[in-house]
């Protein structure tokens, strides 16, 4: 049985947005015409301001797999995460996720800059799931390997922005799930801990977990990704074995950025 | 695989989840809640020099302020109570109710960085800081008990009502903080609205003055503001007011309520469409 199932996922911008953005007023006088008797203006949805970050979108991923996302920027490889994160719902479609998932999206998530290291460490976690003793655990493997050493008890608005980022870093890769979704984490810091943070991933990423994995990093993702899918315009343009979707992707690079309009190909 | 079929699966894009499925959401992410709570209260006092002791000398400077024009001046009845804690008593339960509902009212977009980037029920922000209310408002006890020492009043059967006052205001607290941050997130006007409403809600609650100042066969209908139920009882409780009349007591309750069950019901709806928005 797959980890991951995808069935038909899509999710629709409105570029407009009358519905919700307006404002107050403009919401109000819609409202008083509508009491007032008067017709409705039309439902704005023109087909030029909607578009389709995805669509359609079929994918199932094995237990134990590590599956990269390629795609140009604007190609909705971040949109698929966050939906799969249940950060953002989609608009049409289902998705199925057995085990318990912990979405990498970002690192430093609700980092207070007026909080130490060690303070910071415990609600980053508690954010991402993990609970407070998973935390205190795990705390002194942390600190070494951010190499933050006496700085643990210090506000993070003292950091270097080096420090900031390999601590934060650090806390994601000591999340304990079954399902990984992790969106470009690792070009963190110098060199040196660029392949230290690597070299973690890679440890993660072996242990049998079910990950889902987003990179321009062709490098990282040969090294890490037992397949991979490639998105272009919102649709699944590839999937399968991983030299060959580098070879898509590279291809679609070449092309230059997808045009604003052409993004909602759909 | 069977592994697999154990664990719970997350089911994405299916009909939305029922109350039980929330609840069992919410208890899930407790740690979460106590860690959000202790946030806003850790960085409070890391950013100020007394942190929660503002919600106690607000009030009772305040109070100092009515006791002078609204009591020596105007005179305003106080049902017999001394000044001083006829008005620190209204002036406390305001200040939390209303400081609980103006924090609320801004979770959601004040931890926007937060909701683009990760899932947990969003109801758990303003909830939040509603409960660091709760915490400020408890440091107001030890003035409320030393100005009580002061003019001799001695607490009597009313201090039983005082827990379910607290409630009563917590959940008031709670409903408006869920109906007004999913607003927030849609209509910026709100961070304008707020602080008037706040305002002629004050007004429109008794305290700086009793409420039985209001003629009896409209305090039915003046009940129906929760804040009049709250107010009478932590008045029977802490500064020798009369008994209230529990009908009142109940009608307040039922209306605090209310607002919870709506703002719940209104913020759930709003919450998927929050990251779209925020």
């Amino acid at each position: 049985m797959a980890a991951v199932t995808l069935h038909g996922i899509g999710k629709r911008y409105r570029l407009d947005d009358q519905r919700h953005r307006s404002s107050l007023a403009e919401q109000l006088q819609k409202r008083l015409a509508r009491l007032a008797g008067r017709p409705a203006p039309p439902p704005e949805v023109a087909a030029d301001s909607e578009f389709w970050a995805l669509r359609g979108v079929d994918l199932e991923v094995r237990e134990g797999e590590v599956l990269g996302i390629l795609g140009r920027n604007g190609s909705g490889k971040s949109t698929l995460l966050k939906i799969l994160a249940r950060i953002t719902p989609p608009t049409e479609g289902t998705a199925v996720l057995r085990g318990r998932v912990a979405a990498l999206l970002e690192v430093g998530t609700g980092f207070h800059p007026d909080l130490t290291g060690r303070e910071n460490v415990y609600l980053n976690g508690a954010i991402l799931g993990l609970s407070r003793r998973e935390i205190a655990g795990r705390m002194e493997e942390i600190a070494d390997f951010a190499e933050i050493g006496r700085f643990l008890d210090m506000p993070v608005k003292h950091y270097s922005s080096g420090m900031f980022l390999r601590l934060a870093f650090v806390v994601l890769a000591h999340m304990d799930a079954e399902i990984l979704l992790i969106d470009e984490i690792t070009a963190v810091g110098d060199k040196g801990f660029e392949r230290k943070s690597l070299a973690k991933l890679r440890e993660m990423v072996g242990s049998g977990r079910t990950v889902l994995y987003i990179s321009h990093d062709m490098h990282a993702v040969r090294s890490l990704c037992d397949r991979c899918v490639v998105l272009d315009g919102g649709r699944l343009r590839d999937q399968g074995d991983v030299d060959r979707c580098i070879r898509v992707y590279e291809m679609l690079c070449a092309r230059g950025p997808l045009a604003p309009d052409r993004r909602a190909a759909g | 695989m069977a592994a697999l079929m154990d664990r719970t699966a997350t089911v994405i894009g299916g009909p939305p989840p029922g109350l039980r499925h929330d609840m069992a959401e919410l208890w899930r992410h407790r740690g979460l809640f106590a860690m959000l709570v202790w946030r806003i209260l850790a960085v409070r006092y890391k950013q100020t020099l007394i942190g929660s002791a503002w919600a106690v000398l607000q009030p009772f400077i305040l109070m100092l302020v009515f006791t002078v024009f609204f009591g020596w001046l105007v005179r305003i009845p106080s049902d017999g109570m001394p000044y001083p804690l006829f008005f620190f008593t209204g002036l406390w339960m305001w200040t939390f109710v209303s400081q609980a509902f103006l924090a609320g009212a801004g979770a959601v977009v004040a931890n926007g960085h937060i909701v683009s980037k990760v899932y947990f029920p969003r109801a758990l922000l303003p909830a939040a800081t509603v409960a660091a209310s709760v915490v400020d408002f408890l440091v107001g006890l030890p003035a409320l008990v030393a100005l009580m020492a002061w003019y001799g009043v001695v607490p009597g059967w009313g201090l039983a009502a005082f827990p379910l006052a607290l409630a009563v205001a917590g959940i008031m607290g709670l409903g408006l903080a869920l109906w007004f941050s999913a607003l927030w997130v849609f209509y910026r006007d709100t961070a304008y609205l707020l602080p008037f409403l706040a305002q002629l809600w004050m007004f429109a609650s008794p305290v700086i003055y009793p409420a039985s100042l209001v003629e009896p066969e409209w305090r039915a209908v003046f009940a129906l503001n929760p804040m009049v139920g709250i107010i009478d009882a932590t008045r029977w409780a802490f500064a020798g007011g009369p008994a209230p009349d529990p009908g009142l007591l109940a009608i307040s309750a039922v209306a605090a309520l209310l607002v919870l069950v709506t703002g719940y019901v209104f913020f759930r709806r709003r919450e998927p469409l929050f990251t779209d928005h925020a």
